[in-house]
């Protein structure tokens, strides 16, 4: 699993390549909330760009609602651009009861 | 061979179909027979069974925990006491009547009620010439069924019982024999503590594991889990909630979910897993949709992996191991 991180005007964007599972999540983990840290002092949201990831198993899942903890209520995470495969994984864990998904990463403001 | 025959498996609370399920049944069913005839009931079946889900032929069931794993030398096996204890005590006496020893070896996951509600209407705690020896890693576990017999609750205290009772207390980590068979004992998280056990035999392994929640801050546990699952031949799994629930509204409820049973067992290398403990507010319909969900997601994430089959277990299947 490989991590880009990126800021922009309106968020903070991380980029996440290739596949989280029970071997590469603790890598997931400390990008994932290092950025949690750099989003909250740049006062920008969240949003993991999903385009680039193979798929995410439960342990992956389970770091996104570590990093939704950490950030807070008033630092929401978005998920945007998951493929097919993420888009079925998603929904089949009701992590789109937990966060918010949208098609791309212009959509996530 | 092993045999594991599912006498209750729904969580927390049995369940009991009521008619408005059941006509709505018959009336698919009807829909579906599209004015066909049938020769004879046998032809009838032969139909449904073919053109109709399990959620409109069958029904998950809604007896609590009880599982019975057929392998011991001339003992019956069986993990909790949930309401369908009932019916495997009944069919216990048939089999006894057949030849097999009044012996059985009960394993407790926990003292929960719907995992030791079935105990008092156990009929053979009444034969005298029955043996019940009750495994747990509880030390309270007499005192959790004595008290629940008392007259407060019911009206047989438990020193009215005919048949001789053992208590035997394991720790984590312990194996020991059981009429021949192998067991492990393994720590779960849950209120008041639930434990998962493994039966071996013949190179064959079966592994039971309810009550059981995965935490969130707790990952590096799991590999505790995936030594235990280790290649065994069926997973019997609490997957109570989904991923979502059991990391946000039903977090620290002491149940899993679907997702991580699969990743368990796939990190395991374990051959099949069943679908247990279902959610008492669920419908047949809902339970066959978290089964399909549940194979689609074992697909998306198999990767170089062998298939891993995933079953739903129900009242009444059998599942030769």
């Amino acid at each position: 699993m490989e991590w880009q991180v990126e800021a922009t005007a309106t968020a903070l964007v991380g980029r996440p390549i290739g596949k989280i599972d029970e071997t590469t999540w603790e890598g997931f983990q400390v990008h994932l909330l290092d950025a949690v840290s750099q989003a909250a002092a740049a006062s920008l949201p969240l949003v993991i760009d999903l385009s680039g990831l193979d798929y995410m198993s439960s342990r992956g899942l389970r770091v996104l609602k570590i990093a939704k903890d950490a950030a807070g209520a008033g630092a929401p995470i978005t998920l945007a651009a998951p493929n097919d495969r993420m888009r079925q994984i998603i929904a089949i864990s009701r992590y789109d009861m937990l966060f918010k998904v949208v098609a791309d990463v212009a959509s996530a403001g | 061979m092993m045999r594991v025959r599912f006498w209750g498996t729904r969580g927390s609370l049995p369940v009991a179909q009521k008619a408005d399920v059941i006509q709505a049944k018959i009336a698919s069913a009807l829909l579906a027979a599209a004015g066909r005839t049938f020769a004879d009931a046998a032809e009838a079946d032969a139909f449904a069974r073919a053109n109709l889900d399990f959620a409109t032929y069958g029904a998950y069931g809604g007896a609590s925990s009880c599982v019975e794993v057929e392998a011991a030398d001339g003992a019956f096996i069986v993990c909790d006491m949930g309401s369908g204890l009932r019916e495997f005590g009944i069919d216990s006496f048939r089999r006894i009547a057949g030849g097999h020893p009044p012996v059985y070896h009960i394993f407790l996951s926990h003292l929960h009620w719907d995992h030791i509600m079935g105990f008092p209407f156990f009929g053979p705690a009444f034969n005298p010439a029955a043996t019940i020896v009750i495994h747990s890693g509880h030390p309270d576990a007499e005192t959790a069924l004595r008290r629940q017999q008392e007259e407060i609750s019911f009206p047989v205290p438990f020193e009215w019982l005919k048949a001789k009772f053992e208590f035997v207390v394991h720790k984590p980590g312990d194996t020991f024999d059981a009429a021949g068979v192998t067991v492990s004992m393994v720590a779960q998280y849950h209120s008041h503590d639930s434990y998962g056990y493994r039966f071996e035999k013949a190179g064959r392994a079966v592994v039971y594991s309810t009550d059981s929640e995965h935490k969130l801050d707790n990952m590096d546990a799991e590999v505790a889990f995936e030594r235990f699952f280790g290649s065994a031949d069926l997973v019997i799994c609490d997957t109570m909630y989904s991923l979502g629930d059991t990391v946000s509204l039903k977090q620290d409820w002491g149940h899993s979910s679907n997702i991580v049973a699969v990743d368990l067992c796939h990190s395991a290398r374990a051959k099949r897993l069943a679908l247990f403990h279902h959610e008492p507010t669920y419908s047949d319909g809902d339970i066959q949709r978290m089964h399909n969900e549940t194979i689609r997601y074992e697909e998306l994430v198999r990767a170089d992996r062998s298939p891993l089959e995933v079953i739903c277990a129900y009242d009444g299947l059998e599942v030769i191991v």
